[in-house]
């Protein structure tokens, strides 16, 4: 009757003690440029020997270069490059959507093994290019397969230890890059990169899977480089890089909540046939380490990282990328400026330079975790060149793609409450988009939930117990506090999809709150609890029981989907989770719906086996076709379903043997289309472990 | 010989007595549960319900093991004021429902079924 709602893993029981780590310094000051900007400066005074000479390559402005085009294709993570996940094919109709039949099943083979058992969390999504899917697996092998049959062309497997896995084994798909000056027979004209686990960008052939020798070392490049002490899990990439003028771009997931002094959240560009870093850009140093830290320093460290999927224009020459929360999420006092500047912000960099154009932060000094995970849309928005994006918070903005203006007015709350850790520090104003939201209304003891009035009762107490004063209520250690919308969302890293002929923007979203509570230092001590480097032995994936933080004064514990802690059900009410179709011009709700049965969830983990849309959480994006339907699993019932976007009503759905948590695709071969999504399965969405990449099709007449 | 014709309601009659203690004591302990967590609930100024319903479902135990038929209208009572709360808290909303109508719609069956082995008096 009610689902397991996910409960984030915060850290492990098995963490144990710390001292209070030193705060860190940050950078912030610009020491004189290095050696590596000299160059440019002399391309500038019109050196022509220079221009001419061995660093011509280093100058070379990159130009814009031909976009793949969607049509048969799904040559973007996103889809297109602009990240509509809107497919212009029409074979499958809301008419004929219910005789979809399997088509076919791959395997990946990439199951977890050992202390990886329980942290798989793949999320993967294939590109099909031509005849092939490519594709990586959890732990970053890569793998190209016939789109029509199943059939396995070839895979390569960088071999990514377990130890490498931070918060989940996750690779949320590849970037295609086709070199322009390279003949098409070329080995790694068209290669397939990806960012691993253990913080490397591997280059392989598209045809054949062979290693780019020419890209890094034998394919790979280290991210480690100029990051400081190698902590395997801590740095970790999940998303596929961004491209843009042949330049890939990546940020890294840096693990949430262990240490103030934690990896830098550098994003860096690098040059997508060579692999030479093009730049970096890091947020509290950019001019001093646009290409890289002086000798002996590393990027600023515990800045606010970038762990999901950017965009790119690449007319403009601009990368829009969605940036996270500083690496201690819920303190904030003894943050710098520039975190505080940028954390929770969309910036876009430009891809020649290396240079923030624009950012435009969604909230003033996050102490809830609150990071955009999100992949921004590009738009053309009223005749302006716009830029979408979706919030954990719910709302939904538009931005001039060029300025960081916003399109749709953006309101400011104000007087919000500022609690008693930090007051000087909470901010009593935060902006809102007036144009969409997806969060509903604050929470009231009416909403408590449960199986019978006893749990119920118990949920009563808890949320009358704890502090609330509605959104954005501030941490607070003496009583838990209730966070609501939590940090799953709102909308996630699923992003949205959009109909650019129907003009409607199709959200899915989660509807849960978090009830969350500081722990003083002397507490978390005494209970043990220390960052990963400190840590001699991860343990799986445990109960939620409280991050370090180290170097702020409090440890966090996250009771994620605060369920109760005797049923594990949720205290809320349901939904926990919605679909709704939004007016691209005037940001109506056109439908709105639960998304989810209850059929896999019930008591004490028990399924329900109840068919009836009771609205669960969700993690994994949707698809919109040109004949009006809209693909997604995402949901924790484990179904993979069509429904019509014009009414919201579901017309197929089909089981899937694990969880969905992933954006699926379509695509046409041969004359046939095909949707696909992989039901991998979600350790922190309890949605069971799979490694299969499923296809369905229209049987043929 | 036994009576063929008593056997069976004789039967009947001993599991009806059977479930109208095992009742009454379930009644006691989720009634004393409720009415406590309710008490709390009050002093932290959320809802009167669960400790007004706690103490009716309390009350209806100790009847039901007195073999008292004003258990049956006692809990009545308790059911439609239960009926009225919840709606008038969440309305038609079946899903918010669950944790408020099920369990007490169950136990009033369940009391129901007791009629035949309570008395009009002491």
């Amino acid at each position: 009757m009610c689902h397991p709602l996910p409960r984030i893993v915060l850290s492990l029981a098995a963490l144990l003690i710390t001292a209070a780590v030193p705060l860190q310094a940050q950078q912030a000051d610009t020491p004189p440029p290095s050696q590596e900007t000299l160059p440019t400066a002399d391309l500038l005074e019109g050196d022509a020997a220079e221009e001419e000479g061995g660093s011509a390559e280093q100058m070379a402005a990159p130009a814009p270069e031909p976009l793949m085009q969607m049509g048969s294709d799904w040559p973007y993570y996103g889809g297109d490059a602009q990240a509509t996940r809107f497919s212009t094919l029409d074979q499958i109709t809301p008419e004929n959507v219910a005789r979809l039949e399997p088509a076919f099943t791959y395997h990946t083979g990439d199951l977890p093994t050992g202390e990886a058992e329980g942290m798989y969390s793949p999320e993967v999504t294939p590109l099909k290019l031509g005849d092939d899917l490519l594709m990586c697996s959890a732990m970053n092998i890569l793998i190209s397969v016939d789109a029509a049959t199943g059939e396995e062309n070839w895979r390569f497997n960088p071999g990514v230890p377990n130890e490498a896995i931070p918060y989940g084994a996750t690779c949320r798909g590849v970037t295609i890059y086709t070199d322009p000056e390279a003949a098409p027979d070329d080995l790694c004209a068209t290669r397939v990169v990806q960012g691993t686990l253990d913080a490397k960008l591997v280059a392989v052939d598209a045809q054949t899977g062979a290693p780019c020798e020419a890209f890094g070392e034998n394919g790979t490049v280290d991210l480690w480089q100029d990051l400081g002490e190698r902590v395997p899990g801590w740095y970790a990439v999940t998303a596929p890089p961004t491209l843009a003028r042949g330049i890939l771009v990546t940020g890294a997931q840096v693990l949430d909540g262990q240490a103030e002094d934690a990896p830098s959240g550098v994003i860096r560009g690098y040059d997508a046939v060579t692999g030479e870093l093009a730049w970096a850009w890091d947020l509290a140093a950019p001019e001093q380490n646009r290409h890289g830290p002086p000798e002996g320093e590393t990027y600023t460290r515990g800045t606010p990282n970038m762990w999901t999927m950017g965009v790119a224009d690449e007319e403009l020459g601009y990368v829009y990328m969605p940036l996270g929360n500083s690496a201690v999420d819920y303190y904030g006092s003894n943050r710098s400026e520039a975190e505080n500047e940028y954390a929770t912000s969309l910036v876009a960099i430009d891809v020649t330079t290396g240079e923030e154009v624009w950012h435009f932060q969604t909230v003033r000094n996050d102490v809830w975790d609150y990071d955009l995970g999100s992949q921004p849309t590009l738009l053309d928005w009223q005749g302006r060149p716009a830029i979408l994006l979706p919030s954990k918070q719910g709302d939904i903005y538009l931005l001039d793609r060029e300025t960081g203006e916003p399109l749709t007015p953006v309101e400011e709350l104000t007087g919000l409450p500022q609690g008693k850790i930090e007051p000087d520090y909470i901010s009593d104003s935060q902006p809102v988009s007036a144009w969409h939201t997806l969060r509903k209304a604050p929470l009231t003891e009416k909403d408590m939930w449960g199986f019978t009035p006893i749990d119920q009762l118990w949920c009563r107490i808890q949320f009358r117990r704890a502090i609330y004063e509605g959104f954005y209520t501030p941490p607070s250690a003496e009583r838990p506090w209730i966070q609501y919308p939590g940090y799953n969302g709102g909308s996630d890293w699923g992003s949205v999809a959009v109909d650019v002929e129907r003009g409607v923007i199709v959200a899915n979203y989660n509807d849960v709150p978090n009830y969350n509570q500081l722990i003083p230092r002397a507490d978390a001590d005494e209970v043990g609890l220390k960052p990963i480097d400190q840590v001699e032995q991860r343990a799986g994936a445990p109960e939620g029981a409280g991050d370090p933080q180290s170097g702020s004064p409090y440890a966090i514990n996250v009771n994620a989907g605060w369920r109760n802690d005797v049923t594990g059900m949720p205290c809320t009410r349901p939904p926990y989770g919605g679909i709704r179709a939004i007016d691209l011009e005037t940001g109506e709700t056109l439908w709105d719906r639960p998304l989810g049965t209850a059929r896999r969830n019930g008591p004490f983990g028990i399924p329900s086996m109840l068919p009836f849309d009771i609205g669960t959480p969700n993690n994994g994006g949707s698809v919109v076709t040109a004949s009006g339907l809209v693909f997604i699993a995402a949901a924790t019932d484990n179904l993979f379903r069509a429904i019509d976007i014009e009414t919201g009503e579901t017309l197929w759905s089909a089981e899937l043997p694990a969880g969905g948590q992933a954006n699926p695709i379509t695509y046409e071969v041969d004359g046939q289309q095909y949707v696909m999504v992989t039901a991998m399965g979600h350790h922190f969405m309890e949605s069971g472990v799979g490694d299969e990449v499923m296809a369905w099709a229209l049987p043929a007449d | 010989m036994t009576n063929r014709d008593t056997l069976p309601s004789n039967l009947d009659a001993r599991s009806r007595n059977g479930l109208v203690l095992v009742l009454g004591w379930v009644c006691i302990l989720l009634g004393a549960v409720l009415a406590a967590g309710g008490v709390w609930l009050i002093t932290l100024d959320g809802s009167l319900y669960y400790a007004l319903a706690g103490a009716g479902l309390f009350a209806t135990g100790v009847l039901l093991n007195h073999h008292r038929l004003a258990a049956v209208w006692l809990y009545l009572v308790v059911w439609v004021g239960t009926l009225g709360w919840a709606w008038w808290e969440v309305g038609a909303d079946l899903w918010a429902q669950v944790p408020r109508l099920v369990a007490p719609t169950l136990i009033l069956v369940l009391v129901l079924i007791c009629i035949p082995a309570l008395s009009r008096r002491r």
